[in-house]
């Protein structure tokens, strides 16, 4: 039967060879498109190395402090020139919540005072990239984004290392004169990120540092991860180490034990925020350490949005109703197409009919010749969507971010050829398979 | 057997109702040979679609081999169509992206037949009625009497009982009309297959067992 089916698919399609066209390439570009968007959101947001515990994250980049107090407003109702003067009428009023603001990331001593021991965390990463600093070799200078990061760093953020390893508790004690570089740097610095680069010394700044390990490129760009050379936390900025404020150049992750205890380790953050002590603070009366899941803060950081949640509404919402309508439009018409095509089949489906299929052996066939299409379509897309990828991750047209081509994306295409292929295809053959034969074979 | 009592079939606009069949009355008893004849509009291709199951009466019984259809449901008449019952219209009706044989095979898709057996079934009708060397053309590829041959291939292919013809001499020209008469003809003797044949031509159906005329949707004789 389903030979059958499949031969009477293949000769349909080349039967009528612009409307096979004109179908395989909507499916074709829609599924193409939709698939560079899966492959660009899993970059950013899957769990690719070096975020492979993405939903075990816990993300607190800055705090705000705040004042809130009475005050003042001042405000100009009119302005009049009586005998060549401007004259102004005023009134006041008395707000009672004006809250004063400053926000930024926490200094050494506020992450490591407070934010160490979390109950809730079962490794505490900090890291300062507040600046850049520029590597010397043979006359020649190179600028260099430097991440300053603890130990536990490297226990969560689990980085391809091409060579070498990641830095320890030791080197942040004893602030070693080591780094890790990325492949990109190596080969920049080096001009190769082969195993020989492993223990040469490279300049930076004013000291000398000797390589420890060299990591892949990651596959997106994150405030997490941006850096082009780690050293251990302790080689800051001694200003920075020694700050006393609680505002400095230091951002803090977290990965708990199990997904289901981001939200306690959240509400232990919110806790110390709400019961931190300000008498040491001259004017503000108050801290919020921000903290958010990691997909909230990847919503926080493209919308520049504070509030988490919000965030993540403001971002879903319509990345969700434009992929809607980006898959909605395609599908109606090809909806649309089927019908014709569909309908041109009347006396087939009389016959059949007539002959003893039943209704349901005619949706099943004509749900299966869209399958085929679509399945067609979406092997052409997949190959468009590949060249693209490559095109795009080779010619680094996205910045830092390169496009996936995991299994994972390759799995949500499938879901969506089938999705696809079954959504335009049940309406017209639905409709078909209910017609009267007596009538289609008229 | 086939058996209509007090068949009425009204199509129904929006604003005119026309009586097709009226208080029908017809018994065609196993084997029997029956043309029915009429002017066009008089109701013969209505009652063939009623007897074959592919349109619904609006008042009487349909009795086809001793079983009331009027209570059956979709599936259950697809299935009965399928094994009781073939068609041959007058425009042929092949699924012309069907090689011929594969057109034969078509009422055994549905009777969840294997292949191979489908095969040897649709090549064995194919046989009879003399197309053997044409199972992988295509419609297109053949004359009128040789598409009607397939039609007829195809509606015998699953032995059925009942084989319901909607004037299938009506577009071929008479030298050519007269071989499927024969084929016709020679199934009802030698299988002892009921057909039931609407025809425009006098000559054709007085070949058959019995005539019935029909007019304004009402037998005449």
């Amino acid at each position: 039967m389903l030979k059958n089916y499949l031969t009477l698919a293949i000769k349909v399609l080349k039967r009528k060879p612009l409307y096979t066209f004109i179908s395989l390439f909507g499916i074709s570009f829609t599924l193409m498109i939709l698939m560079l968007l899966t492959s660009m959101f899993d970059a950013m947001i899957g769990n690719n190395q070096p975020v492979t515990n993405r939903d075990r994250l816990v993300i607190a980049p800055m705090l705000e402090r705040t004042r809130t107090e009475t005050d003042t407003i001042m405000t100009i109702d009119t302005v009049k020139l009586a005998d060549a003067n401007m004259r102004f009428d005023t009134s006041y009023t008395y707000e009672d919540n004006i809250v004063s603001n400053s926000n930024g990331p926490m200094s050494y001593k506020f992450v490591t005072e407070h934010l160490q021991n979390l109950d809730g965390a079962e490794y505490s990463a900090f890291y300062n990239d507040n600046s850049n600093i520029d590597g010397y070799l043979d006359g020649r200078k190179f600028s260099f984004s430097p991440y300053y990061v603890n130990a536990d760093y490297w226990k969560i953020l689990d980085f391809e290392f091409l060579h070498g390893g990641p830095l320890n508790e030791q080197d942040d004690e004893q602030a070693s004169q080591a780094v890790v570089i990325t492949d990109k740097a190596a080969k920049i610095y080096f001009g190769s990120a082969g195993a020989s680069v492993l223990g040469q010394e490279m300049q930076l700044g004013k000291e000398s540092f000797k390589v420890r390990g060299i990591v892949a490129r990651p596959m997106s760009d994150s405030p997490l991860f941006a850096g082009d050379v780690y050293f251990p936390i302790t080689k800051v900025d001694p200003r920075a180490m020694s700050d006393d404020d609680i505002q400095g150049g230091f951002s803090a992750f977290f990965m708990v034990a199990s997904p289901d205890k981001r939200d306690a380790l959240k509400k232990e953050i919110d806790f110390l925020s709400e019961n931190f002590d300000m008498s040491g603070d001259e004017y503000y009366d108050a801290i919020k350490v921000y903290n958010a899941t990691a997909i909230e803060g990847f919503a926080q950081t493209i919308l520049q949005e504070r509030d988490s949640e919000r965030a993540l509404r403001m971002l879903f919402i319509p990345v969700t109703l434009l992929l809607f309508l980006f898959v909605a439009l395609p599908l109606i018409n090809l909806i649309n197409l089927n019908i014709s095509r569909v309908y041109e089949r009347k006396s087939e489906i009389g016959v059949r009919k007539a002959f003893g299929a039943n209704s349901r052996d005619i949706l099943y066939q004509f749900i299966f010749e869209n399958l085929v299409l679509t399945f067609i379509g979406g092997i052409i897309g997949l190959a468009l969507a590949l060249g693209v990828i490559s095109y795009v991750n080779a010619n680094d047209l996205l910045g830092i971010t390169r496009l996936s081509y995991s299994y994972q994306v390759f799995l949500y295409f499938l879901i969506v050829i089938i999705l696809f292929g079954f959504l335009s295809g049940i309406l017209p053959a639905y409709r078909m398979s209910r017609t009267n034969v007596a009538d289609s074979l008229r | 057997m086939i058996e209509i009592k007090n068949v009425s079939k009204a199509y129904r606009t929006d604003t005119i109702e026309t009586l097709a069949l009226q208080k029908m009355n017809l018994s065609v008893p196993s084997g029997e040979f029956l043309s029915i004849m009429g002017p066009s509009g008089c109701g013969k291709s209505t009652l063939l679609n009623i007897m074959g199951l592919i349109d619904e009466p609006s008042e009487g019984t349909v009795t086809l081999a001793g079983q009331q259809i009027t209570d059956y449901n979709g599936t259950r008449i697809a299935r009965f169509r399928n094994e009781q019952l073939g068609f041959i219209f007058q425009s042929f009706h092949l699924i012309n992206d069907l090689t011929v044989v594969d057109n034969v095979e078509l009422p055994l898709l549905y009777r969840k037949v294997g292949s191979k057996e489908r095969r040897r079934l649709a090549t064995e009708a194919l046989a009879h009625v003399g197309l053997s060397n044409r199972s992988t053309h295509f419609p297109n590829q053949l004359s009128g009497g040789q598409k009607q041959r397939v039609a007829i291939a195809r509606a015998i292919v699953g032995r059925p009982n009942i084989i319901l013809a909607d004037e299938p001499t009506g577009n071929l020209d008479s030298r050519m009309g007269d071989e499927i008469m024969d084929i016709l003809l020679k199934l009802n003797e030698d299988l002892g297959t009921t057909i039931v044949m609407v025809t425009h031509d006098e000559r054709m159906a007085k070949k058959t067992h019995r005539l019935v005329r029909l007019s304004d949707g009402e037998r005449v004789s």
